[in-house]
This record gives structure tokens, C-alpha cells and sequence, in this order.
């Protein structure tokens, strides 16, 4: 029996970027179930424990704002990282003043959301343990602040704070807004590791709040 | 949701019979000559299509197979291409213009209708030295040194060969021999495109267009993956949103607009009159003998919108503005909004109403965003428009946002440059501290009005009614002169009037002690004496915003002169 778990995250900027557009970025209206995942991991996570995403409450009205930054357009060739380690040495720095690309990019920007996750348990993986030892873990960790990794808002250099609600009753509503959001992101296939492969689901944002289908079921598609 | 209300548009476009929009497979493309052979393959003569509007020339448009994608290697388009792949023909002769003219014949008989009598004319046509039959055409040597694009068509047919209706059936139905994959615009299994194709008409992209969808560098990739399987569209879905996209930034199209560096289009997900007239709120019209046709258009969408006449269809209608503008050999997303009609003009309506301010008589109430901007750039000039701040604006105007903080410091510092406020650049400054302060429900802090406020107690605003009081009184004690104390002292004194201020107050005593007429010397130090009642003493500094206060006080302060003038010469 999964424990539902509701956190609070709020932020300056946001990027959920839109697989289609990410290279000038531009991102999605709202978080991705993929997103709202990895910041319930970057809280906690161990093996033998899986977060499903249930559902987002968005709380701040959608704006956007633009920039521009420079970034890196290579990356590290696995040739030259296999030689390099053969031969036990080779250079593998690449320098930002000869391989630069000026990207724009379309960001959210003061964002607030709700979001549910079920907290699911592989009793396989760790045989001698009980569920509430994790549920206990993750609760202990998340009332106190503490986590794995700073969690962010789709890019790293966007990071939020984040706060375990538990009483639900006197909470802050979400917007009023009800509209579709298109094929949106869900999250990606990791069973084939050498090529992962993207799953969408058609969101619907009613009043706010967006319902996330279960990974397996049949809204999920890729 | 970009891709998705853009194939919309396409959909919606491809149902109406009077619109233009190409189908599947076609695309819409200015040839300015076309060959007409007769059945034999026998050259008919060369047809010129081009024709003048006003100093451009251009070339009728024809429906013809889409355009293969040409970034490097030999490509031919189906039945048309220029006149290197067609005929072979090109200024330097060597063996890649031999190769690019048998790919031309190729892919002809790859189509596989060969028994199709257009085709083998065509054939015929084509394999028998077609530079020596068209030698002796008067347009020879241009088509060899220009390279146009050109197309064949039969003697006696109206349309093009690749327009007969077989053609047309053929490419519609022909079969893809893609991947298989979800289209994340449509959510269905499609074949998935691969390259998209490209967009044209952004302004300062390259002439072959842009891409918003491609992948041409090692750290856009995802997991090692190939083009279009790092974001998975199909085929058709491709096909809609370019096509879409590029007929609303045709060359004549009436949703186009250029705001800043970007390129802006918009349209509205049923057929909408909002639609057409969006474009005539934010552009001057071309047309320079009618110079007023900007301001009425504005006044007549305010009284619209103000009355609150507008059709109710338009209550639910969504509105998309898409602003695009080049970077490198991509084109990025400048800003993106949805709103219904109704939302976006209400939102506009207060953009205009914000904007307002008084003005003397040889000037106009109203000016399009490319106005308000040529005002804050270094001599006027569009070129010197500070990047950036055209497409935030933009995107402020339209969701109802504070204008940008950088277009407020950008007007500041045009006006401490030059040291003139204009109608154009107090109209900004009105418009920024007045949204700025509704949105933070900054109730103590006062509205600025349209024209003189003589009960706004800010140290700002009266400071600058004060210098602006001074320099008045400068200019009537020395009638002509070059050279006021606006020129010497504004910056200084809008940015420390206690270093400044006396000065101008010792100045002051000097000129008002030249004016002839006794009236005006009692006229000038009550109204100083009025302002500066509530004055305690010259501030050290001011901070942007009453800087921002302070060039408006002189601006009201001075255009309030001006209209007062005449309500004196009436009453004496």
C-alpha cells in the first residue's frame, strides 16, 4: 500500500524544456512529471524504492521570461576518453572560448507548485525490510530540509526550496485556470540503457491542478 | 503548445477553400520563368512571370512539390528546381553541374510514371542537350548568371506539369519509409520526420531559413541520438506546423509584424477580424500619405474595446502571438502568448491608455512600439535599439506585466545623453512608474497624470518643474538663445540637485532681473514659490524612479507652458 506524499516547492525560475525545442529552449507551461520525480529523489531515493508522480497543483499564475546564455557546443568524444585511458594520458578539456554557442532560451519565472507522489516500495530489492522504515526515512528527511542534491526546476541552476505538507485541509489554492497543455513529457524509458526512450502523456491542467497518470497505464504512451 | 496551435492553424486553414495554404507534400514558391515544351519535347519558348510592384521585382507564385532539403551533397526537387539542376546550366561549367542535372533526370524517373505523356516530353526534353535550345532565348544570359528557379509545362496545358492532378495524387499517396514513433504534437504513431523543414521570412536569418527544430550540434543531443528521434514529430504533423508557420511569415502576409528584432506573428484559432487588425495596432502602415491612418486605427480600436463592443464571438476565440527572431543558423523563441481576443485587447487597450500623455499640437497621440523604440536608441536609428528589450515589452504589453526595468534605464539614460525629454520618451516613463505601481498596489505612491499635476508633492516631479519654471525663465530673458540651462545642467541636476539646484537658483535671480515686464517676474516667482512650498530641501540624490518623476515634472511643466500661453494672449 503506497503512502501519497504532498511537497511544496517554490522558485524563481523554471525550465522544463520541451524536447522539440532544446536547443533554443523554451519550456513547458508547467512541470513535468519527470521533473516532480527527481526532486522527491533528490530528497530520497534507494533502490528498492520507486516515486510515482499522482498529481501537480500549480499555485502561481504562468509567466515567462527570455535570456540568452553562452554554452558548450561539444561534448567529450568516448573515443578520446577510451585512448586517454589506454595510453594513461590525453587531454579531455574542452575550452568554452573555442567551441561556444549563444542559446536563447524562454524560461518560467516565480513558480509554486504542489506535488503528490506515491511513495512505492519493492519488497524484491530489499527483502528484509518493511515499508515503514522507508516511509519513516523519507518523512524524517523531508521535514528537516534535508536531501541528496540541491533539487531544482528542470535545470540545475534553477533551484527551489522545498516544504513537506501534511496537513492538506489549509492549504494555498491552486490558479484558476483550465486548459489543455498537449503532449507533455512524462518520463523516460530507461529499459533499453544504451538508447532510452521518451514517453508522453496528454495533459489536462483543470482549475489548476494537473492529474498524472500511472507509468503503466494506457495515457502513457512511447 | 506552439507546434500544436500551429498545426491548428493549418487544419483550419487547409478546410477553408479560399485560403492559399499548400497542401501535404506542396509548398508555395515565387519561379520566375517556365519552360514550355510541346509534346515531342520541343522548346516552345521561355516564359518570364515576373512582374514590378512598386521598385521590387517579383515572380508569380506556383503550388509545386515541396523542396528537398539542401544543406550539402546533390538534391533535386520533383519537376521544378533552378536552373543549375533543370537544364545543367551555370556560369562555370564543370562535372558538379553535370551531376546536379542527372539527379534532376533521376529523380523524374525514380517517380516511376514514365509512361506519363508530360514525363516522357519532359524526358525528351532533358536528354537532349536543353542548354543548345534555349540558347538562342533572349533571357539566356541572365538565367545563366542568376541561376533562378524555373519549371516546365506543356504547350497548350494551363498548369504546370507538376501540377497535373496524377503528380499530385502520386506525391500525396506516396508511401514513407520511416521509423515508426510517437508524434508529440498529434500523440499518434507516425512515421517521424527526420529533418523539418525550414522556416523563412524571420528577419536577419539566413536566406535559406532557419530551423526551430534541429539538432546541429554534439551537446544538443540526447543520448546519443540521431535528428528528429531526439523529439520525436510525424510526418505529417512536420509538414503542418512549417507549412503553417511559413505562410504566416510570407512575404505579403497581413500577421506579420516586426517588433524590435523580432519577428512576431499571430493568429487566432477560429477565423477572427481581430486577426487582420492586430497588426495595424503595433505597425504603421507603409503608406506615407496617410499619416494619421496609425493614430486612427488606435482610436477607433479604443473606442471599441473602451465601449465594450466587442463580437461575442470573440469572448472564447484564443489568440496566439508567436515572436521569433534568428540565432545562427536556428531561430529561437522570442515570446509566446494565448490569450482570448477579449483578454489580449483589453490588454493592449491599457497599453494605450498608459502611454498617454499631453502633447503640443504638431504631434500625435498615439505612436507604434517601433516609434516609442527608434526614441530610446542612440540617434534614432532602428539599428542602435538596445537587443532585447523590443520582445520583453512585448511580451509585458500583451500579458498585462510592469514594462521592463531595462526600458525604463534605457529611456533615462537617452535622456541624460541627450538631454531631451520628448513626447515619446515621458510617455515611457509614465507608463513604467504608473504599471509598476499597480502591480505592487503601491497605494501611497500618486498616479502620474496625463498633463500638468500641480497636487503631485513628489521630490522628483516638482524638482522638475522647478528646472523646467528656471529654464522658461532663461529663455524669455535672453529670446533666442542657443544654448538653456537644460543643455548644461540636466543630468547633473536630475541625478544630485543639492549640488546643482543653487546654482540654477543664483542663475535664476540673474534672468529674472532681465525681463522686461514687471507681470511676468511676479508671474514666474509665485509659481516657484508654489512649487516649492512643499519643498524642504534639495534632495543629494535621486533615485531612478524620481529621476524617472523628474523628467516628467519638466515635461508636463514645459508642455503646460505652451498651452497656457494661449489662454493668456486670448485673455488679454
Amino acid at each position: 500500500m503506497p503512502t501519497n506524499y504532498c511537497l511544496e516547492v517554490n522558485g524563481d525560475f523554471a525550465c522544463f524544456t520541451r524536447p522539440e525545442m532544446k536547443v533554443e529552449r523554451v519550456s513547458y507551461d508547467v512541470i513535468t512529471p519527470s521533473s516532480a520525480r527527481s526532486i522527491f529523489e533528490a530528497i530520497f531515493w534507494k533502490p528498492s524504492i520507486r516515486w510515482q508522480i499522482t498529481q501537480i497543483d500549480v499555485l502561481k499564475p504562468i509567466h515567462w521570461t527570455s535570456a540568452r546564455r553562452n554554452e558548450l557546443s561539444n561534448v567529450v568524444s568516448s573515443s578520446s576518453v577510451t585512448s586517454a585511458m589506454k595510453n594513461n594520458k590525453g587531454s579531455l578539456g574542452i575550452y568554452i572560448e573555442e567551441d561556444r554557442q549563444q542559446r536563447a532560451g524562454l524560461y518560467l519565472r516565480d513558480v509554486s507548485y504542489r506535488l503528490y507522489a506515491d511513495l512505492i516500495f519493492d519488497q524484491t530489492k530489499d527483502v528484509s525490510a518493511e515499508y515503514g522504515k522507508y516511509t519513516a526515512m523519507f518523512e524524517r528527511r523531508a521535514l528537516k530540509g534535508q536531501c541528496f542534491n540541491q533539487p531544482y526546476l528542470g535545470c540545475r541552476e534553477f533551484s527551489c526550496d522545498f516544504k513537506l505538507v501534511l496537513d492538506n485541509g489549509n492549504q494555498k489554492k491552486p490558479i484558476n485556470e483550465t486548459r489543455s497543455l498537449g503532449w507533455m513529457l512524462y518520463d523516460l524509458d530507461y529499459q533499453n540503457v544504451s538508447s532510452p526512450n521518451p514517453r508522453f502523456f496528454n495533459a489536462e491542467m483543470k482549475n489548476g491542478v494537473i492529474l498524472i497518470p500511472d507509468w503503466n497505464s494506457e495515457e502513457v504512451r512511447g | 503548445m506552439i507546434l500544436q496551435a500551429l498545426k491548428d492553424y493549418y487544419d483550419r486553414k487547409i478546410r477553408d477553400p479560399e485560403s492559399e495554404i499548400a497542401p501535404k507534400g506542396f509548398e508555395h514558391k515565387e519561379i520566375p520563368f517556365v519552360i514550355v515544351i510541346d509534346a515531342q519535347g520541343q522548346l516552345v519558348q521561355i516564359e518570364d512571370t515576373r512582374y514590378k510592384v512598386g521598385s521590387q521585382s517579383r515572380a508569380k507564385a506556383f503550388l509545386v512539390p515541396q523542396s528537398v532539403k539542401r544543406t550539402a551533397g546533390i538534391k533535386a526537387n520533383l519537376l521544378w528546381d533552378n536552373a543549375k539542376y533543370l537544364l545543367g546550366l551555370s556560369v562555370e561549367t564543370n562535372e558538379q553541374v553535370v551531376k546536379c542535372h542527372q539527379a534532376f533526370i533521376n529523380r523524374i524517373i525514380e517517380f516511376n510514371i514514365n509512361d506519363d505523356e508530360a514525363i516522357c516530353a519532359i524526358l525528351n526534353f532533358l536528354k537532349n542537350d536543353p542548354i543548345e535550345k534555349i540558347k538562342l532565348v533572349e533571357n539566356f544570359s541572365e538565367i545563366e548568371e542568376t541561376n533562378p528557379f524555373m519549371a516546365i509545362r506543356l504547350s497548350g496545358d494551363l498548369d504546370l506539369v507538376c501540377q497535373k492532378k496524377m503528380i499530385i495524387d502520386k506525391i500525396i499517396q506516396a508511401p514513407s519509409d520511416k521509423d515508426l514513433g510517437i508524434c508529440l504534437i498529434t500523440g499518434d504513431i507516425a512515421p517521424i520526420a527526420n529533418l523539418h523543414p525550414s522556416i523563412k521570412g524571420v528577419k536577419d536569418a539566413k536566406s535559406t531559413g532557419g530551423n526551430i527544430i534541429s539538432f546541429n550540434q554534439k551537446s544538443f543531443l540526447s543520448f546519443a541520438k540521431e535528428q528528429g528521434s531526439n523529439a520525436p514529430i510525424g510526418d505529417s504533423a512536420t509538414f503542418a506546423y512549417t507549412t503553417a508557420l511559413n505562410h504566416l511569415l510570407r512575404k505579403d502576409s497581413n500577421q506579420k509584424i516586426q517588433i524590435g528584432d523580432a519577428t512576431t506573428v499571430f493568429w487566432s484559432q477560429k477565423k477572427s477580424a481581430f486577426e487582420n487588425e492586430f497588426s495595424s495596432l503595433f505597425e504603421e502602415s507603409p503608406n506615407k500619405d496617410d499619416p494619421d491612418r496609425f493614430t486612427e486605427n488606435v482610436k477607433s480600436f479604443l473606442n471599441g474595446v473602451d465601449s465594450g463592443v466587442l463580437p461575442e464571438s470573440d469572448k472564447e476565440n484564443s489568440f496566439y502571438i508567436l515572436g521569433l527572431s534568428p540565432n545562427q543558423a536556428r531561430i529561437s523563441i522570442r515570446f509566446w502568448h494565448v490569450g482570448t481576443i477579449e483578454e489580449c485587447s483589453l490588454k493592449i487597450a491599457q497599453h494605450f491608455h498608459d502611454m498617454e500623455i499631453i502633447f503640443s499640437s504638431n504631434q500625435k497621440p498615439y505612436y507604434s512600439i517601433w516609434r516609442y523604440l527608434i526614441a530610446i536608441a542612440a540617434q534614432g536609428k532602428s539599428d542602435n535599439i538596445p537587443p532585447n528589450i523590443a520582445g520583453n515589452w512585448m511580451r509585458c504589453i500583451l500579458a498585462g506585466l510592469p514594462y521592463p526595468e531595462a526600458l525604463f534605464q534605457a529611456v533615462l539614460r537617452r535622456i541624460t545623453a541627450e538631454q531631451d525629454v520628448t513626447q515619446q520618451r515621458a510617455a515611457i516613463i509614465k507608463a513604467y512608474l504608473n504599471r509598476r505601481a499597480r502591480f505592487q498596489h503601491q497605494t501611497q505612491q500618486k498616479e502620474i497624470t496625463v498633463s500638468l499635476d500641480p497636487s503631485n508633492h513628489n521630490i522628483g516631479y516638482c524638482l522638475g518643474r522647478i528646472f523646467s519654471v528656471l529654464e522658461k525663465i532663461q529663455e524669455e530673458a535672453n529670446p533666442g538663445i542657443n544654448a538653456t540651462i537644460r543643455d548644461k545642467y540636466y543630468s547633473a541636476v536630475s541625478g544630485t540637485p543639492a549640488h546643482v539646484m543653487p546654482i540654477l537658483m543664483r542663475l535664476k535671480n540673474h534672468h529674472i532681473n532681465k525681463l522686461a515686464s514687471p507681470g511676468r517676474k511676479i508671474y514666474f516667482e509665485k509659481l516657484l514659490g508654489q512649487i516649492m512650498e512643499n519643498l524642504h530641501e534639495f534632495p543629494k540624490q535621486l533615485n531612478l524612479p524620481d529621476q524617472g518623476r523628474f523628467a516628467i515634472g519638466y515635461y508636463h511643466q514645459r508642455q503646460a507652458f505652451f498651452t497656457k500661453k494661449e489662454n493668456v494672449t486670448e485673455g488679454e
